[in-house]
């Protein structure tokens, strides 16, 4: 509390009479400790989320730097299939004498990758159409795009998908982003519609159409920076999401073929009928790191939750 | 025998995520069966904390961190939830502060009713129903209601419907934590006049909670002060009115004056209550405090006897001495603060300037269609008056009205259906009718607007200097150095001083008179020749309401603003408008220069207003 003290009159002085009112008295002060912690102290302050962050900060220490901490090159098939665990080969090779491990680490980049910008561009299409539409309830703009989003939700996303990458010329990573990323929005753009009609009303929007702003500053620059959690949060989840798709759609065979990811992964050891040779690392060990990856995410929800709802952070 | 005896009760926050606060400390009164105590605080003084503390529905992270609730000769504050059930609602009722929400929005009213009364008594079926037919009675709603849903009833009928509630079971004790909050003043002072008659008759007592000093003082038998978690002062409420000890106190009474007289003196508190959660050393009004001496910055006052009653003030006790009154000076009444002083002359000469805004036989339909049925409601049916240069007119009604629909009209954003509405601006006379786009975002630059809630009018994302930047950005094209210097100036302007400690703030971080300033700089930033306050005072505490009004009649009276003041507070109006226009029901029943409307009303419904204001004095 910062508090400027006037001279205090002392006894002798005539405080008391009535008249003159003491003017110099106002003066303004503020409080310090009304002010909310930083986002970032909010979603550190959940332990699961600690724990996520950690995790993920893991995985991608390993994306960034596999070339320095794989031991083999991914795709090098020199080694002897099929081989067990080993000092060169630490969770041993593939049918085609590949190293698991190097795989595996390299693996990291493509899921990250995925999860980055497939989570990136979902949430700017949820979070634009979402916006625009909920600004503009009630009008043609918001009767058009609601349908776009409902037509969004209704369409089954997995058929979709396959059929879009089944009929692509290149299955790129960059199509896999594309494709994922126009087929999970939907859901966030509702949520965001919806947060948006509760906060167009407030006395500062209209405030600020007194101050002559215009209708994209006002959604972008006035609203959006009060809903930065549950932007956040859905980001985390479609990031999430995103990962979880990749992995799949590379298991049913329709990856990137170039590159090696763990959906990879886990379509060549099912091909090769790993599971009947009884060669147990090569599936378990990249559908774990998938599981803890995506665990930890949710994990980080965790504390991004705590951002929108501060009674939760008392439980936390 | 002592209803409810509290002992040195202390409630503690203690918070995950920050510092650890005392809400209530060691709050000690008594409250005898049958008994009318009035408590009064501005917000964050604790008293609702004190009040859910009471009820033992304090919940985390608060608790009660010491002291005892004694009721009716049990010991409840330690006492087990299920033992608590059978007490409460019996012997121990309430009223909350949110009438709108405080009844379940999906089981009909008797439902309600019937839950209460059958969990505690042995009626039922058909005696369940005539009791809740008598307890309709006695609150004066028409028993139809009974079988309806809350959101079927008004605001004043719900909450007249939670009060029937809170007696369902003639409790022996109500706390009634500010029951008519945000509602109109001619309903307020109905439903608090029905509580009084009501606890004359059945004798049950009363704990009122409210920020309003006035209310309370016209209800109460006796007034406790809450200021900081303290309770400050302990006083029936004649011996208040006469002689407050406290200087918190002179300065809520000081906060209210006689609209009737030829000149009105209000006083404020200024500065904010201290942060709770930092050690107070002394006396925790001192820094607010003009009658403080040295001992109240080293001394926590305690609440001692004085005069009858109990005050904590170190200066209140010393005067009161033997031989005090010499060396401390003769206890005084009223607030040595800041004031502010409205004379009859000022707004004789005001009603002569020039006409900036004129609003000629204007009326306004709204319909609504429904199937092949088209509903048509007057919201405004043929209004004309004037707003002048330098000149305050008040618009002054209940809601329903048509003051916010005039408003939109003149904002700019409906257009009337019938007459027209002229701005006699410097490019000669505009017409103004539901403005779209472009033309709307320049008439803005011409009539600005002050909003109710200053506490959601400033974008909580952004700070302070951002929001003073923007209209100075988007009107007047001013960039970097230049535009900063505008908004410390216009900080300056508004009397938040010095102005670079302001700029870099958020708007949670001010009190609520102080957002209403920054709010008000935003409206000036423009330079607009009108400013439409809608209800800019309502939500504030009653204590720094003349902060405010004081800041907008020094800016009428600098610049030639014409402002149009938009309450439903006769008394406010007073302070602050030269002209008076009444509106009922769409029309306007009475217009004139103020202190002839006050002190001659010539239509009922301004009588109505008029006694709806508390009158203590």
């Amino acid at each position: 509390m910062t508090t400027e003290t006037t001279p205090l009159p002392t006894p002798g002085e005539d405080f008391m009479a009535e008249g003159e009112p003491r003017q110099d008295l106002a003066v303004e002060q503020v409080s310090d400790a009304t002010r909310p912690d930083q986002w970032w102290q909010v979603v550190w302050s959940s332990k699961k989320a600690r724990v996520g962050i950690g995790i993920v900060a893991v995985y991608v220490v390993v994306a960034v730097f596999a070339p320095l901490i794989a031991p083999h090159d991914p795709l090098d098939s020199s080694f002897v299939p099929l081989a067990g665990p080993s000092s060169t080969n630490w969770l041993g090779t593939t049918t085609s004498g590949q190293d698991i491990a190097s795989q595996l680490i390299y693996g990291a980049r493509i899921s990250l990758l995925v999860g980055l910008f497939a989570g990136l561009i979902a949430t700017v299409i949820a979070t634009v159409i979402g916006m625009i539409s909920g600004y503009a309830e009630g009008t043609i703009l918001d009767d058009l795009l609601s349908f776009v989003t409902n037509v969004a939700l209704v369409i089954p996303a997995l058929p979709l998908i396959i059929t879009l990458v089944a009929y692509s010329e290149v299955r790129g990573i960059w199509l896999i982003v594309g494709v994922i990323s126009i087929t999970s929005w939907a859901g966030a753009a509702r949520a965001k519609r919806a947060q948006i009609i509760t906060l167009r009303n407030r006395d500062f929007v209209t405030a600020a159409k007194f101050s002559g702003e215009g209708t994209w500053r006002i959604v972008f620059r006035e609203i959006m920076p009060n809903m930065t959690s549950l932007v956040a949060a859905s980001f985390v989840g479609a990031a999430t999401g995103a990962i979880a798709a990749e992995a799949g759609l590379a298991a049913l065979g329709l990856g990137d073929s170039q590159s090696v990811s763990w959906g990879t992964m886990l379509y060549q050891s099912n091909a090769q009928g790993a599971i009947a040779q009884g060669l147990w690392l090569w599936v378990f060990v990249p559908g774990l790191v998938l599981a803890i990856l995506m665990t930890a995410m949710t994990f980080i929800n965790f504390g991004v939750d705590l951002l929108s709802n501060p009674h939760l952070r008392e439980d936390a | 025998m002592t209803l409810l005896d509290v002992r040195d009760l202390s409630v503690r926050y203690e918070p995950k995520a920050s510092r650890p606060l005392d809400a209530v400390q060691e709050v000690s009164f008594a409250i005898e069966p049958g008994e009318f105590v009035g408590l009064i605080g501005e917000s964050g003084s604790g008293k609702t904390t004190l009040g859910t503390a009471l009820l033992r529905l304090l919940q985390r992270p608060g608790r009660i961190s010491g002291g005892s609730i004694t009721f009716d000769g049990t010991d409840i504050t330690a006492l087990h939830e299920d033992d608590l059930r059978s007490l409460r609602w019996r012997d121990v009722s309430t009223v909350f502060q949110s009438s709108m929400n405080s009844l379940n929005p999906v089981v009909r009213v008797e439902a309600q009713f019937r839950d209460a009364i059958e969990h505690h008594s042995s009626l039922r079926g058909e005696a369940v129903t005539r009791r809740v037919r008598e307890l309709f009675d006695m609150v004066i709603i028409d028993p139809k209601f009974m079988t309806a849903f809350p959101h079927e009833l008004s605001g004043g009928m719900r909450q007249r419907v939670n009060l029937a509630l809170a007696l369902a079971l003639d409790p022996k004790f109500i706390l009634l934590d500010e029951p008519t909050t945000g509602l109109d003043v001619v309903v307020q002072h109905s439903i608090l006049e029905n509580v009084r008659r009501l606890q004359s008759e059945q004798g049950f007592a009363v704990l009122f909670i409210s920020h309003d000093i006035g209310t309370v003082l016209d209800l109460s038998d006796r007034i406790l002060v809450m200021y900081a978690g303290r309770i400050v002062e302990d006083q029936s409420a004649g011996a208040l009115l006469r002689e407050p000890l406290h200087p918190y106190t002179k300065g809520l009474l000081g906060s209210y004056g006689d609209p009737r007289a030829e000149t009105v003196k209000i006083t404020y508190v200024p500065g904010r209550p201290p942060d709770l959660s930092l050690d107070i050393v002394g006396c925790s009004f001192a820094p607010r405090c003009p009658e403080r001496i040295d001992l109240c910055l080293e001394k926590t006052p305690p609440l001692e006897p004085l005069n009858g009653g109990r005050a904590a003030c170190h200066v209140a006790a010393l005067q009161r001495r033997d031989g005090g009154a010499e060396r401390f000076g003769e206890p005084k009444r009223g607030f040595v603060g800041p004031q502010f002083v409205k004379t009859g002359d000022e707004s004789r000469s005001a009603l002569t300037n020039e006409v900036v805004l004129s609003v000629e036989h204007v009326s306004k339909v709204f319909e609504r269609r429904r199937g092949f049925t088209v509903t048509r409601t007057e919201a405004v049916s043929d209004v004309s008056f004037e707003l002048r240069r330098g000149e305050v007119t008040a618009l002054v009604g209940q809601s329903g009205s048509g003051k916010s629909t005039l408003a939109k009209m003149i904002t700019g954003v409906e257009s009337p259906s019938q007459g027209r509405i002229v701005f006699h601006g410097p490019q000669g006379d505009k017409l103004v009718s539901g403005f779209k786009g472009r033309a709307l975002r320049d008439y803005r630059s011409d009539v600005q607007m002050v909003f109710q809630d200053p506490y959601s009018s400033i974008n909580p994302a952004k700070r302070l200097g951002y929001v003073l930047s923007r209209p100075l950005a988007n009107y007047q094209g001013l960039r970097g150095e230049q535009l900063r210097e505008r908004v410390l100036e216009l900080l300056e302007r508004v009397a938040l001083t010095p102005a670079d400690r302001f700029v870099n703030r958020y708007g949670y971080e001010l009190s609520g008179g102080q957002r209403q300033r920054v709010i008000i700089a935003k409206a000036l930033a423009v330079q607009p020749d009108i400013i439409v306050a809608d209800e800019p005072i309502s939500s504030l505490d009653v204590s720094i309401r003349a902060e405010v009004l004081e800041l907008l009649s020094d800016l009428v009276k600098e610049s030639d603003v014409g402002i149009l003041y938009i309450t439903h507070d006769l008394l406010s109006a007073r302070m602050l408008s030269d002209e008076v226009i009444v509106l009922n029901g769409g029309k306007v029943v009475e217009h004139g220069p103020t202190l002839d409307v006050i002190r001659d009303p010539q239509d009922d419904y301004t009588r109505t207003l008029l006694e709806a204001i508390p009158n203590p004095f």
